[in-house]
């Protein structure tokens, strides 16, 4: 009995050292483990960085043309999201200045909006806004919003004093202030709002895409490795687990960096307890290797891995929830989402890292990922041990030389 | 003596794509599944009814008419009642709710005395979507109980009717989103996201494909097909893979404006010129990468980062004019870029094709970057060496 543990130790022992070595020298696999976590976030988070859509371009056509209608589009080129490029003479001009991609907007004044103001009557414009990235249009509405508020508090002021004298009390100020408070991402960034889920779906494909790209190798090489089916085989569960804490090993340092310095260089937000989060972390960096396990039962080549799975990225964005969020999927797609692990692990992370949340409340994601850990690493056991193993041991080449025929 | 000449090489190229599942899956099952995924997970249009709590610390019946308000909009669904702000925002980092809104404490008394309280309502902007919606209800909410407040104070002290309702909103601006008034995501997102998991298999596939004969060493073989050129040796080796894609980028273009309906409001026409014109730009930007780098690892490695990249770099969601000049240069070197930009001005728009005609110029560059590589190509061809 003692023997045999020892062996099993020994079999660990063994298959750690042989996939180091294999993984140090395979360019292929540290591309995946170290080039992809490290550049990849920085270009990611650069693009976004900017946070804010500010500044949009829009014209105007003032058919007004008074005191009141050059204040309306004073103020709305003051506003943060919008910037007034110029008056149009009347709209088929100001069509051509949208047509030919110079604006996302225009402002249309009608006749008679400044002597509507001075009647007391409601002073209506319409804003015309290009429709085909939302956060112009939602600039463009946060911009009209606040200066149509905004003046209208000063002419309610000015009216009332006027009409009634006696209902001073609301003109001196706001009868009911309302106030909004944005949560986890303060400034309402972009970057901010994106990049935490993203890093994790990072890490996640990562660790997919390498294990089938290892799991590659060795169906191609089996030599490589000394799978020659002459000499003993560490068990499958014991490769499974060497490999597993060999990739964790190196998994260790991009892990932190994605976690930790990527937020803090690029100032997202960071509530989120460190070593908490770690402990998140990790029955999805398990659940994670046994999906790249079993994946490598259709990986007959090591680059397969692209041509299979890089695709798979987009798809596991918005099974995260992070642009459509879960609550409003219909029911197939929430249980396909229900099985990815990087679902469950974007949505606690956010939740840890931006909102602040602690493990014990995000406990119904930590242990979803523990189950979703179990059933992969039960499923990896099982596609290695009668699909990868079987397909190693026929000997090398076996698929190559099928190959050569067909061609 | 095996047959030479472009119609072996094509026959060569339609049984390898025949005979491995590899290529049914790029080219069928993974495109196809994405077209259909992400138009039918954003078939409603907008995620409505966002959870959200409602924190009344008054309890009068002020602020239980508010809560009635903001129960019955369209837009959220009060899925719970908390009695504190601590456990409101205990919920909201559970995930339980979006966001809440609170009424203090005294709110009607304070009202009635004019002592100015403050309605606040919070909303997780770490879910953009779902926050902005509760945001624009909540607001909205907030605004419309304060107008009732403001019309009943102006009333008790006289003031007319027909005065009243133009004091509450004297300047009204209406900002409308043409062509897509109901601000549908679908159409937001799947006019630009399904071609662009269609550029990313073109590239990939593309890179494999060719990367494929260095490595099992047939490429000379190939060459030799050819008579040694290696244009013909190109083209009658992508010339099936073409027509596969071109199939499905006019499936994938009839699925977006006939089944799924959405917009067009200029003419399929020049629609359907960009989808083709699309296939062969990707095409022709994937064999560049593969000149760049004639190896299968590295050009996939290429096509993968910037297919992925494309998702973002190209500006669909956060527009280029926000961006650093110096990233949002690179949207320019995507085919997808024109695309997308073509699909506003043709289908989303409907301007004239006066406004377009740069982007379709895009593509024949695009169409034309192989010619600056085939050199290097045709070498690594010769030399056949696979690193891996």
């Amino acid at each position: 009995m003692s023997k045999n543990r020892k062996s099993y130790i020994r079999q660990l022992f063994d298959v750690y050292c042989r996939e180091f070595k294999l993984v140090i020298h395979d360019p292929g696999i540290l591309i995946f483990f170290i080039f992809l976590p490290i550049v990849y976030p920085v270009i990611y988070s650069l693009i976004y960085n900017p946070e804010v859509v500010r500044d949009v371009k829009m014209v105007v056509v003032d058919n007004d043309r008074s005191a009141k209608s050059r204040e309306l589009v004073r103020n709305l080129d003051a506003t943060q999201e919008a910037w007034v490029i110029g008056y149009a003479a009347d709209m088929p001009e100001a069509r051509k200045a949208m047509d030919s991609h110079k604006c996302f907007a225009i402002l249309e004044i009608p006749d008679g909006f400044g002597r509507k103001i001075v009647r007391g009557e409601q002073a209506n414009a319409m804003m015309y806004c290009e429709a085909s990235l939302l956060l112009r249009y939602r600039g463009f509405l946060v911009a009209s919003t606040n200066v149509s508020q905004a003046m209208g508090a000063e002419i309610l002021a000015d009216k009332i004093n006027g009409i009634a004298p006696l209902a001073e009390t609301i003109s001196t100020g706001d009868l009911m202030p309302i106030d909004n408070i944005s949560m986890g991402n303060i400034e309402n960034g972009f970057d901010s709002f994106i990049m935490p889920g993203v890093l994790i779906l990072i890490l996640h494909q990562c660790i997919v895409l390498a294990a089938g790209m290892a799991g590659g190798a060795k169906r191609e090489r089996p030599s490589l490795i000394g799978y020659d089916g002459v000499n003993d085989q560490p068990s499958v569960a014991m490769t499974m687990l060497g490999q597993m804490l060999c990739y964790i090993t190196i998994l260790i340092l991009p892990i932190i960096y994605l976690v930790h310095y990527i937020p803090l260089m690029f100032a997202f937000p960071m509530a989120g307890n460190f070593a908490e989060i770690i402990m998140f972390l990790t029955p999805m960096v398990i659940a994670a290797l046994g999906m790249g396990f079993m994946f490598q039962g259709i990986v007959w080549e090591r680059e397969s891995v692209f041509v299979l799975w890089v695709v798979t990225s987009v798809v596991f964005l918005f099974l995260s929830g992070l642009t459509w969020p879960r609550y409003a999927m219909a029911p197939f797609w929430k249980f396909v989402s229900n099985c990815i692990p990087a679902t469950w692990g974007v949505e606690g992370f956010i939740r840890m890292n931006t909102n602040g949340a602690s493990l014990a409340q995000v406990s119904h994601d930590y242990t979803s990922l523990w189950i979703l850990a179990a059933i992969y690493q039960a499923g990896a056991y099982c596609v290695q041990r009668w699909v990868v193993r079987p397909s190693i041991l026929k000997g090398s080449n076996s698929f190559e030389s099928a190959k050569s025929e067909a061609i | 003596m095996k047959p030479t000449g472009f119609k072996a090489i094509f026959v060569r190229s339609v049984l390898q794509i025949v005979r491995r599942p590899i290529y049914w899956a790029a080219f069928f099952i993974l495109p196809l599944f994405c077209f259909l995924f992400l138009s039918d997970l954003m078939t409603d249009g907008l995620p409505s009814k966002v959870p959200a709590a409602m924190v009344d610390k008054d309890g009068s019946s002020l602020s239980r008419s508010v809560t009635q308000q903001l129960g019955g909009m369209q837009m959220v669904d009060l899925v719970e009642n908390c009695n504190s702000y601590t456990e409101a925002r205990h919920k909201m980092q559970e995930g339980k709710i979006f966001g809440y809104f609170l009424i203090p404490e005294n709110y009607q008394q304070d009202l009635l005395a004019g002592r100015k309280p403050v309605i606040t309502f919070y909303t997780n902007m770490t879910y953009f979507v779902p926050a902005s919606l509760l945001f624009k209800t909540f607001k909205t909410t907030a605004m419309f109980t304060k107008a009732g407040i403001a019309m009943s104070v102006l009333e008790s002290v006289g003031v007319p009717d027909d005065v009243i309702t133009p004091l509450l909103l004297p300047v009204n601006i209406g900002a409308r989103a043409i062509h897509n008034p109901g601000l549908n995501y679908a159409i937001y997102l799947c006019n630009s996201f399904i071609p662009c998991v269609l550029q990313l298999m073109i590239f990939l596939v593309t890179c494999f494909s060719l990367g494929q004969e260095i490595k099992y060493g047939t490429s000379r073989k190939l060459l030799f097909m050819a008579d040694g050129s290696i244009v013909k040796a190109l083209a009658a080796k992508l010339l099936p893979q073409t027509i596969i894609w071109l199939v499905i980028a006019l499936f994938m273009e009839s699925w977006m404006y006939k089944i799924n309906g959405y917009p067009v409001h200029g003419s399929l026409m020049w629609m359907t010129i960009s989808e083709i014109m699309f296939v062969f730009a990707c095409q022709g930007m994937a064999i560049f990468f593969f000149g760049i780098f004639p190896n299968l690892r590295m050009s996939l490695s290429i096509s993968a980062l910037l297919g992925i990249l494309s998702f973002s770099i190209a500006a669909f969601s956060f527009p280029i004019e926000s961006m650093y000049q110096s990233i949002g240069i690179f949207s320019w070197i995507l085919p997808i870029r024109y695309n997308f930009l073509i699909y506003i001005d043709q289908a989303l728009d409907g301007v004239h094709i006066y406004y377009s005609r740069i982007w379709f110029v895009a593509y024949i560059l695009f169409m034309l970057l192989p010619f600056t590589m085939l050199w290097n190509i045709k070498r690594n061809m010769q030399r056949q060496v696979y690193a891996p």
